[in-house]
Protein backbone atom coordinates (compact mmCIF):
# COMPACT_ATOMS: atom_id res chain seq x y z
CA UNK A 1 0.00 0.00 0.00
CA UNK A 2 2.70 2.41 1.06
CA UNK A 3 4.93 1.30 -1.81
CA UNK A 4 2.14 1.88 -4.24
CA UNK A 5 1.79 5.44 -3.01
CA UNK A 6 5.49 6.09 -3.42
CA UNK A 7 5.37 4.76 -6.95
CA UNK A 8 2.42 6.99 -7.71
CA UNK A 9 4.09 10.14 -6.47
CA UNK A 10 7.26 9.23 -8.35
CA UNK A 11 5.26 8.74 -11.51
CA UNK A 12 3.50 12.07 -11.01
CA UNK A 13 6.81 13.81 -10.54
CA UNK A 14 8.17 12.20 -13.65
CA UNK A 15 5.19 13.39 -15.65
CA UNK A 16 5.50 16.90 -14.29
CA UNK A 17 9.24 17.01 -14.98
CA UNK A 18 8.64 15.83 -18.51
CA UNK A 19 6.04 18.55 -18.88
CA UNK A 20 8.46 21.18 -17.65
CA UNK A 21 11.20 19.90 -19.91
CA UNK A 22 8.94 20.01 -22.94
CA UNK A 23 7.67 23.45 -22.03
CA UNK A 24 11.13 24.90 -21.52
CA UNK A 25 12.51 23.20 -24.56
CA UNK A 26 9.63 24.58 -26.56
CA UNK A 27 10.24 28.07 -25.21
CA UNK A 28 13.98 27.84 -25.71
CA UNK A 29 13.64 26.87 -29.33
CA UNK A 30 10.74 29.25 -29.95
CA UNK A 31 13.00 32.03 -31.08
CA UNK A 32 10.74 35.11 -30.88
CA UNK A 33 11.26 35.51 -27.14
CA UNK A 34 15.01 34.95 -27.27
CA UNK A 35 16.88 38.23 -27.63
CA UNK A 36 19.91 36.80 -29.42
CA UNK A 37 19.00 33.73 -31.39
CA UNK A 38 16.59 35.48 -33.67
CA UNK A 39 14.06 33.70 -35.78
CA UNK A 40 15.11 31.74 -38.83
CA UNK A 41 11.56 31.82 -40.03
CA UNK A 42 11.18 34.98 -42.05
CA UNK A 43 7.41 34.81 -42.32
CA UNK A 44 6.94 35.29 -38.59
CA UNK A 45 8.01 38.78 -37.61
CA UNK A 46 6.67 38.99 -34.12
CA UNK A 47 4.50 36.76 -32.01
CA UNK A 48 4.03 36.94 -28.29
CA UNK A 49 5.79 33.92 -26.80
CA UNK A 50 2.77 31.96 -25.68
CA UNK A 51 1.21 28.61 -26.43
CA UNK A 52 0.76 29.12 -30.21
CA UNK A 53 4.54 29.50 -30.49
CA UNK A 54 5.12 26.16 -28.84
CA UNK A 55 2.55 24.55 -31.10
CA UNK A 56 4.05 26.32 -34.11
CA UNK A 57 7.30 24.54 -33.35
CA UNK A 58 5.83 21.36 -34.67
CA UNK A 59 4.53 22.85 -37.90
CA UNK A 60 7.63 24.93 -38.64
CA UNK A 61 9.58 23.73 -41.68
CA UNK A 62 12.66 21.84 -40.57
CA UNK A 63 16.12 23.05 -41.54
CA UNK A 64 16.30 20.15 -43.92
CA UNK A 65 13.11 21.23 -45.66
CA UNK A 66 14.41 24.77 -45.87
CA UNK A 67 17.60 23.46 -47.43
CA UNK A 68 15.73 21.37 -49.95
CA UNK A 69 13.73 24.44 -50.87
CA UNK A 70 16.98 26.23 -51.46
CA UNK A 71 17.87 23.60 -54.01
CA UNK A 72 15.12 24.84 -56.28
CA UNK A 73 14.91 28.59 -56.00
CA UNK A 74 16.93 31.24 -54.27
CA UNK A 75 15.26 34.36 -52.99
CA UNK A 76 16.83 36.89 -55.31
CA UNK A 77 15.96 40.55 -55.70
CA UNK A 78 13.97 41.59 -58.79
CA UNK A 79 15.97 43.82 -61.09
CA UNK A 80 13.93 45.30 -63.95
CA UNK A 81 16.27 48.30 -64.12
CA UNK A 82 19.38 46.17 -64.56
CA UNK A 83 20.78 47.95 -67.65
CA UNK A 84 20.55 51.36 -65.96
CA UNK A 85 21.71 49.95 -62.63
CA UNK A 86 24.78 48.45 -64.25
CA UNK A 87 25.70 51.84 -65.68
CA UNK A 88 25.42 53.45 -62.27
CA UNK A 89 27.31 50.56 -60.72
CA UNK A 90 30.13 51.37 -63.12
CA UNK A 91 29.89 55.07 -62.25
CA UNK A 92 30.03 54.31 -58.52
CA UNK A 93 32.92 51.95 -59.04
CA UNK A 94 34.89 54.70 -60.77
CA UNK A 95 33.81 57.25 -58.18
CA UNK A 96 35.28 55.02 -55.50
CA UNK A 97 38.61 54.42 -57.20
CA UNK A 98 39.07 57.91 -58.63
CA UNK A 99 37.61 60.12 -55.91
CA UNK A 100 36.53 58.52 -52.66
CA UNK A 101 39.48 56.17 -52.18
CA UNK A 102 42.25 58.75 -52.91
CA UNK A 103 40.49 61.26 -50.65
CA UNK A 104 39.98 58.78 -47.84
CA UNK A 105 43.53 57.41 -48.14
CA UNK A 106 45.08 60.86 -47.99
CA UNK A 107 42.85 61.80 -45.09
CA UNK A 108 43.74 58.56 -43.31
CA UNK A 109 47.45 59.26 -43.74
CA UNK A 110 47.14 62.72 -42.17
CA UNK A 111 44.51 62.34 -39.45
CA UNK A 112 45.22 60.01 -36.52
CA UNK A 113 42.89 57.08 -36.01
CA UNK A 114 41.50 58.24 -32.66
CA UNK A 115 40.38 61.50 -34.16
CA UNK A 116 38.75 59.77 -37.13
CA UNK A 117 36.99 57.43 -34.74
CA UNK A 118 35.78 60.42 -32.73
CA UNK A 119 34.36 62.02 -35.87
CA UNK A 120 32.65 58.76 -36.75
CA UNK A 121 31.09 58.58 -33.30
CA UNK A 122 30.06 62.24 -33.46
CA UNK A 123 28.16 61.81 -36.73
CA UNK A 124 26.64 58.57 -35.51
CA UNK A 125 25.49 60.18 -32.26
CA UNK A 126 23.90 63.00 -34.25
CA UNK A 127 21.68 60.55 -36.14
CA UNK A 128 20.30 58.99 -32.93
CA UNK A 129 16.74 60.24 -33.74
CA UNK A 130 16.72 58.06 -36.86
CA UNK A 131 17.52 54.92 -34.88
CA UNK A 132 15.41 55.82 -31.85
CA UNK A 133 12.25 56.58 -33.83
CA UNK A 134 12.65 53.49 -35.98
CA UNK A 135 13.09 51.31 -32.90
CA UNK A 136 9.81 52.72 -31.60
CA UNK A 137 8.10 52.21 -34.95
CA UNK A 138 9.08 48.54 -34.74
CA UNK A 139 7.81 48.29 -31.15
CA UNK A 140 11.38 47.62 -30.07
CA UNK A 141 11.24 49.41 -26.74
CA UNK A 142 14.46 47.94 -25.43
CA UNK A 143 16.29 49.23 -28.49
CA UNK A 144 14.66 52.65 -28.07
CA UNK A 145 15.71 52.69 -24.43
CA UNK A 146 19.26 51.76 -25.37
CA UNK A 147 19.43 54.52 -27.96
CA UNK A 148 18.10 57.07 -25.45
CA UNK A 149 20.64 56.10 -22.82
CA UNK A 150 23.41 56.09 -25.40
CA UNK A 151 22.47 59.56 -26.63
CA UNK A 152 22.23 61.09 -23.14
CA UNK A 153 25.47 59.52 -21.98
CA UNK A 154 27.54 60.01 -25.11
CA UNK A 155 26.41 63.61 -25.63
CA UNK A 156 27.50 64.56 -22.12
CA UNK A 157 30.24 62.31 -20.74
CA UNK A 158 31.17 61.34 -24.29
CA UNK A 159 32.01 64.98 -25.13
CA UNK A 160 29.21 65.72 -27.63
CA UNK A 161 29.44 62.21 -29.03
CA UNK A 162 33.15 62.06 -29.85
CA UNK A 163 33.56 59.23 -27.38
CA UNK A 164 31.33 56.22 -26.92
CA UNK A 165 31.33 55.51 -23.16
CA UNK A 166 27.92 53.82 -23.46
CA UNK A 167 29.58 51.05 -25.41
CA UNK A 168 33.03 51.01 -23.87
CA UNK A 169 31.89 51.31 -20.25
CA UNK A 170 28.35 49.96 -20.19
CA UNK A 171 28.41 47.62 -23.21
CA UNK A 172 25.28 49.21 -24.66
CA UNK A 173 25.55 48.68 -28.39
CA UNK A 174 24.15 50.87 -31.12
CA UNK A 175 20.91 49.67 -32.74
CA UNK A 176 21.33 50.05 -36.42
CA UNK A 177 17.73 50.75 -37.42
CA UNK A 178 16.41 52.81 -40.30
CA UNK A 179 13.07 53.52 -41.92
CA UNK A 180 13.63 50.98 -44.70
CA UNK A 181 13.93 48.29 -42.02
CA UNK A 182 10.78 49.58 -40.32
CA UNK A 183 8.86 49.25 -43.57
CA UNK A 184 10.31 45.77 -43.99
CA UNK A 185 9.34 44.88 -40.45
CA UNK A 186 5.73 45.73 -41.22
CA UNK A 187 5.75 43.41 -44.19
CA UNK A 188 6.67 45.67 -47.09
CA UNK A 189 8.99 43.93 -49.54
CA UNK A 190 11.93 45.64 -51.25
CA UNK A 191 10.13 45.56 -54.65
CA UNK A 192 13.23 45.86 -56.84
CA UNK A 193 16.88 46.82 -56.80
CA UNK A 194 18.07 50.36 -57.46
CA UNK A 195 21.68 51.37 -57.76
CA UNK A 196 21.74 55.09 -57.06
CA UNK A 197 24.70 57.16 -58.22
CA UNK A 198 26.82 58.15 -55.19
CA UNK A 199 24.39 56.64 -52.66
CA UNK A 200 24.91 53.13 -54.00
CA UNK A 201 22.84 50.00 -53.38
CA UNK A 202 19.17 50.43 -52.52
CA UNK A 203 15.72 49.16 -53.34
CA UNK A 204 12.43 50.89 -54.02
CA UNK A 205 11.38 50.36 -50.39
CA UNK A 206 14.72 51.48 -48.98
CA UNK A 207 14.72 54.59 -51.19
CA UNK A 208 11.52 55.66 -49.46
CA UNK A 209 13.21 54.61 -46.25
CA UNK A 210 16.16 56.86 -46.99
CA UNK A 211 13.86 59.81 -47.59
CA UNK A 212 12.20 59.12 -44.24
CA UNK A 213 15.59 58.95 -42.52
CA UNK A 214 16.53 62.35 -43.98
CA UNK A 215 13.46 63.80 -42.28
CA UNK A 216 14.65 62.41 -38.94
CA UNK A 217 18.26 63.47 -39.44
CA UNK A 218 19.01 66.64 -37.42
CA UNK A 219 21.56 67.68 -40.05
CA UNK A 220 18.63 68.31 -42.42
CA UNK A 221 17.34 71.02 -40.08
CA UNK A 222 20.53 72.32 -38.50
CA UNK A 223 22.32 73.12 -41.74
CA UNK A 224 20.43 75.63 -43.81
CA UNK A 225 22.85 75.93 -46.71
CA UNK A 226 22.57 73.11 -49.27
CA UNK A 227 26.22 73.18 -50.29
CA UNK A 228 27.40 73.10 -46.69
CA UNK A 229 25.05 70.20 -46.00
CA UNK A 230 26.48 68.28 -48.95
CA UNK A 231 30.02 69.09 -47.87
CA UNK A 232 29.35 67.79 -44.37
CA UNK A 233 27.73 64.60 -45.68
CA UNK A 234 30.69 64.08 -48.01
CA UNK A 235 33.09 64.54 -45.13
CA UNK A 236 31.12 61.98 -43.08
CA UNK A 237 31.39 59.61 -46.04
CA UNK A 238 35.13 60.14 -46.50
CA UNK A 239 35.75 59.70 -42.78
CA UNK A 240 33.72 56.49 -42.73
CA UNK A 241 35.51 55.17 -45.81
CA UNK A 242 38.90 55.74 -44.20
CA UNK A 243 38.10 52.73 -41.96
CA UNK A 244 37.00 50.52 -44.82
CA UNK A 245 39.72 50.93 -47.43
CA UNK A 246 40.45 47.55 -48.93
CA UNK A 247 37.03 46.01 -48.30
CA UNK A 248 35.59 46.91 -51.68
CA UNK A 249 38.84 45.84 -53.35
CA UNK A 250 38.62 42.43 -51.62
CA UNK A 251 35.02 42.14 -52.64
CA UNK A 252 35.81 42.84 -56.29
CA UNK A 253 38.74 40.45 -56.26
CA UNK A 254 36.57 37.62 -54.93
CA UNK A 255 33.55 38.01 -57.19
CA UNK A 256 33.02 36.99 -60.80
CA UNK A 257 30.18 39.41 -61.43
CA UNK A 258 30.55 42.15 -58.79
CA UNK A 259 27.27 43.78 -59.81
CA UNK A 260 25.20 40.63 -59.19
CA UNK A 261 27.20 39.87 -56.05
CA UNK A 262 26.57 43.38 -54.68
CA UNK A 263 22.87 43.28 -55.45
CA UNK A 264 22.31 39.90 -53.80
CA UNK A 265 24.55 40.74 -50.84
CA UNK A 266 22.51 43.92 -50.36
CA UNK A 267 19.27 41.96 -50.45
CA UNK A 268 20.43 39.29 -48.00
CA UNK A 269 21.99 41.82 -45.64
CA UNK A 270 18.80 43.89 -45.53
CA UNK A 271 16.73 40.79 -44.80
CA UNK A 272 19.15 39.93 -42.00
CA UNK A 273 18.88 43.42 -40.52
CA UNK A 274 15.09 43.42 -40.67
CA UNK A 275 14.95 40.06 -38.90
CA UNK A 276 17.42 41.14 -36.19
CA UNK A 277 15.62 44.18 -34.95
CA UNK B 1 8.51 16.21 5.89
CA UNK B 2 7.41 19.26 3.95
CA UNK B 3 10.95 20.48 3.68
CA UNK B 4 12.16 17.17 2.34
CA UNK B 5 9.35 17.25 -0.17
CA UNK B 6 10.42 20.72 -1.28
CA UNK B 7 14.04 19.59 -1.48
CA UNK B 8 13.03 16.68 -3.69
CA UNK B 9 11.10 19.03 -5.91
CA UNK B 10 14.02 21.35 -6.23
CA UNK B 11 16.24 18.40 -7.04
CA UNK B 12 13.97 17.15 -9.79
CA UNK B 13 13.65 20.68 -11.16
CA UNK B 14 17.40 21.19 -11.18
CA UNK B 15 17.81 17.82 -12.91
CA UNK B 16 15.35 19.02 -15.51
CA UNK B 17 17.43 22.11 -16.09
CA UNK B 18 20.61 20.05 -16.19
CA UNK B 19 19.10 17.98 -18.97
CA UNK B 20 18.10 21.17 -20.72
CA UNK B 21 21.69 22.38 -20.44
CA UNK B 22 22.90 19.29 -22.23
CA UNK B 23 20.35 19.89 -24.93
CA UNK B 24 21.58 23.47 -25.46
CA UNK B 25 25.35 23.03 -25.77
CA UNK B 26 25.30 20.61 -28.66
CA UNK B 27 27.82 18.78 -30.74
CA UNK B 28 27.82 21.02 -33.85
CA UNK B 29 28.74 24.10 -31.84
CA UNK B 30 31.33 22.18 -29.84
CA UNK B 31 33.06 20.95 -32.99
CA UNK B 32 32.96 24.36 -34.64
CA UNK B 33 34.34 25.91 -31.48
CA UNK B 34 37.30 23.53 -31.53
CA UNK B 35 38.11 24.68 -35.06
CA UNK B 36 37.72 28.40 -34.40
CA UNK B 37 39.69 28.13 -31.16
CA UNK B 38 42.57 26.68 -33.15
CA UNK B 39 42.33 29.53 -35.67
CA UNK B 40 42.30 32.06 -32.81
CA UNK B 41 45.36 30.49 -31.22
CA UNK B 42 47.27 30.77 -34.51
CA UNK B 43 46.18 34.39 -34.82
CA UNK B 44 47.32 35.26 -31.32
CA UNK B 45 50.63 33.37 -31.59
CA UNK B 46 53.27 36.10 -31.23
CA UNK B 47 55.91 34.04 -33.05
CA UNK B 48 53.73 34.09 -36.19
CA UNK B 49 52.95 37.81 -36.15
CA UNK B 50 55.94 39.15 -38.09
CA UNK B 51 55.29 40.01 -41.74
CA UNK B 52 57.66 37.37 -43.11
CA UNK B 53 55.60 34.70 -41.37
CA UNK B 54 52.36 35.68 -43.12
CA UNK B 55 52.54 32.79 -45.57
CA UNK B 56 53.21 30.22 -42.87
CA UNK B 57 50.38 31.59 -40.76
CA UNK B 58 47.98 31.51 -43.67
CA UNK B 59 48.94 27.90 -44.41
CA UNK B 60 48.30 26.90 -40.82
CA UNK B 61 44.89 28.57 -40.73
CA UNK B 62 43.78 27.05 -44.01
CA UNK B 63 44.80 23.61 -42.81
CA UNK B 64 42.64 24.02 -39.71
CA UNK B 65 39.69 25.31 -41.72
CA UNK B 66 40.04 22.49 -44.24
CA UNK B 67 39.00 19.94 -41.60
CA UNK B 68 35.74 21.71 -40.89
CA UNK B 69 34.67 22.97 -44.33
CA UNK B 70 32.98 20.64 -46.77
CA UNK B 71 34.36 22.01 -50.05
CA UNK B 72 32.61 19.49 -52.22
CA UNK B 73 29.23 20.30 -50.74
CA UNK B 74 29.94 24.01 -51.20
CA UNK B 75 30.81 23.33 -54.82
CA UNK B 76 27.65 21.29 -55.32
CA UNK B 77 25.50 23.98 -53.77
CA UNK B 78 27.07 26.83 -55.67
CA UNK B 79 26.44 25.04 -58.98
CA UNK B 80 23.01 23.77 -57.84
CA UNK B 81 21.15 22.20 -60.76
CA UNK B 82 24.19 22.44 -63.06
CA UNK B 83 26.21 20.15 -60.78
CA UNK B 84 24.52 16.93 -61.89
CA UNK B 85 25.35 17.62 -65.54
CA UNK B 86 29.11 17.72 -64.92
CA UNK B 87 31.46 14.77 -65.31
CA UNK B 88 33.39 13.61 -62.25
CA UNK B 89 36.56 15.22 -63.62
CA UNK B 90 34.81 18.52 -64.18
CA UNK B 91 33.43 18.29 -60.66
CA UNK B 92 36.90 17.74 -59.24
CA UNK B 93 38.29 20.72 -61.12
CA UNK B 94 35.39 22.87 -60.00
CA UNK B 95 35.82 21.90 -56.33
CA UNK B 96 39.46 23.00 -56.44
CA UNK B 97 38.54 26.32 -58.03
CA UNK B 98 35.76 27.22 -55.62
CA UNK B 99 37.84 26.05 -52.68
CA UNK B 100 40.55 28.53 -53.64
CA UNK B 101 37.99 31.30 -53.92
CA UNK B 102 36.23 30.58 -50.63
CA UNK B 103 39.54 30.21 -48.81
CA UNK B 104 40.44 33.67 -50.00
CA UNK B 105 37.09 35.07 -48.81
CA UNK B 106 37.66 33.49 -45.41
CA UNK B 107 41.25 34.69 -45.14
CA UNK B 108 40.28 38.25 -46.13
CA UNK B 109 37.86 38.25 -43.22
CA UNK B 110 40.43 36.79 -40.85
CA UNK B 111 43.37 38.96 -41.84
CA UNK B 112 41.56 42.20 -42.56
CA UNK B 113 39.92 42.39 -39.17
CA UNK B 114 42.33 40.93 -36.60
CA UNK B 115 39.90 38.79 -34.61
CA UNK B 116 39.90 39.24 -30.89
CA UNK B 117 37.26 36.95 -29.47
CA UNK B 118 34.25 34.95 -30.58
CA UNK B 119 30.94 34.78 -28.75
CA UNK B 120 28.64 31.85 -29.48
CA UNK B 121 25.07 33.06 -29.75
CA UNK B 122 23.26 29.78 -30.10
CA UNK B 123 22.69 26.90 -32.41
CA UNK B 124 19.73 25.19 -33.97
CA UNK B 125 19.91 21.49 -34.65
CA UNK B 126 17.44 19.75 -36.87
CA UNK B 127 18.27 16.16 -37.69
CA UNK B 128 21.44 16.17 -39.75
CA UNK B 129 21.45 19.93 -40.22
CA UNK B 130 22.52 22.62 -37.77
CA UNK B 131 23.11 26.36 -37.81
CA UNK B 132 25.46 28.05 -35.38
CA UNK B 133 25.46 31.79 -34.83
CA UNK B 134 28.58 33.55 -33.63
CA UNK B 135 29.64 37.13 -33.13
CA UNK B 136 33.25 37.96 -33.86
CA UNK B 137 34.76 40.88 -31.98
CA UNK B 138 37.72 42.49 -33.67
CA UNK B 139 40.60 44.24 -31.98
CA UNK B 140 39.14 47.57 -33.10
CA UNK B 141 35.91 46.67 -31.33
CA UNK B 142 33.89 46.10 -34.45
CA UNK B 143 31.53 43.17 -34.48
CA UNK B 144 30.86 40.80 -37.34
CA UNK B 145 27.94 38.43 -37.07
CA UNK B 146 28.56 35.10 -38.75
CA UNK B 147 26.25 32.14 -39.15
CA UNK B 148 27.67 28.75 -39.97
CA UNK B 149 25.47 26.23 -41.74
CA UNK B 150 26.58 22.68 -41.06
CA UNK B 151 25.48 19.16 -41.84
CA UNK B 152 26.46 15.87 -40.33
CA UNK B 153 28.81 13.59 -42.21
CA UNK B 154 29.76 10.53 -40.19
CA UNK B 155 30.37 11.97 -36.74
CA UNK B 156 31.56 15.34 -38.01
CA UNK B 157 29.47 18.45 -38.47
CA UNK B 158 30.84 20.12 -41.58
CA UNK B 159 30.26 23.67 -42.79
CA UNK B 160 28.57 23.97 -46.18
CA UNK B 161 27.93 27.72 -46.12
CA UNK B 162 28.85 30.67 -43.94
CA UNK B 163 26.85 33.86 -43.75
CA UNK B 164 28.57 37.14 -42.97
CA UNK B 165 26.05 39.75 -41.78
CA UNK B 166 23.33 37.64 -43.30
CA UNK B 167 25.05 37.24 -46.67
CA UNK B 168 25.61 33.58 -47.52
CA UNK B 169 28.90 33.23 -49.35
CA UNK B 170 28.06 30.02 -51.18
CA UNK B 171 24.59 31.26 -52.09
CA UNK B 172 26.02 34.53 -53.35
CA UNK B 173 28.34 32.63 -55.66
CA UNK B 174 25.44 30.50 -56.74
CA UNK B 175 23.55 33.54 -58.08
CA UNK B 176 26.64 34.73 -59.91
CA UNK B 177 27.40 31.29 -61.40
CA UNK B 178 23.78 30.79 -62.45
CA UNK B 179 23.80 34.11 -64.24
CA UNK B 180 27.08 33.42 -66.03
CA UNK B 181 26.02 29.93 -67.14
CA UNK B 182 22.64 31.26 -68.30
CA UNK B 183 24.19 34.10 -70.28
CA UNK B 184 27.13 32.17 -71.73
CA UNK B 185 28.26 28.69 -70.72
CA UNK B 186 29.84 26.48 -68.09
CA UNK B 187 33.15 26.72 -69.96
CA UNK B 188 33.01 30.50 -69.68
CA UNK B 189 32.43 30.18 -65.94
CA UNK B 190 35.48 27.94 -65.58
CA UNK B 191 37.55 30.38 -67.62
CA UNK B 192 36.55 33.25 -65.35
CA UNK B 193 37.12 31.21 -62.21
CA UNK B 194 40.61 30.32 -63.37
CA UNK B 195 41.33 33.96 -64.15
CA UNK B 196 40.20 34.85 -60.62
CA UNK B 197 42.39 32.24 -58.97
CA UNK B 198 45.53 33.65 -60.58
CA UNK B 199 44.60 37.27 -59.85
CA UNK B 200 45.99 38.63 -56.65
Amino acid sequence: MKRNQVMRTLFKRFLLSAFWLLLFYGLASGEPDLPIGSSLDSSVCYQPPDLPVIIAQFSKPSLKEEELELEETLDTLADPLEPVNRIFFHVNDKLYFWALKPLASGYKAVVPEDLRLGVKHFFSNLTTPVRLVNCLLQANFKGAGNETVRFLLNSTLGLAGFLDPAKTELKIEKRDEDFGQTLGFWGIGPAFYIEWPILGASSLRDTFGYAGDLLLDPKTYLIKSVSLGLAIRTYDQVNGTSFRIGEYEDFKRNTLDPYIAKREAYHQNRKHKIKNR
Amino acid sequence: MNRIGLAKWLLSLSLTFAMLGIAIAGEPQEQLKQTTDKVLSVLSDPSLKSPNKTKERKGLILKIVDERFDWEEMARRSLSRHWAQRTSEEKKEFVTLIKGLLERVYMDKVEGYSWDKIIYEGERIDGDYATIKVKIYTEKDQTISVEYRTWKKGNQWLVYDFLIEGVGMVNNYRTQFNEIIAKSSYQELIKRLKAKSTQN
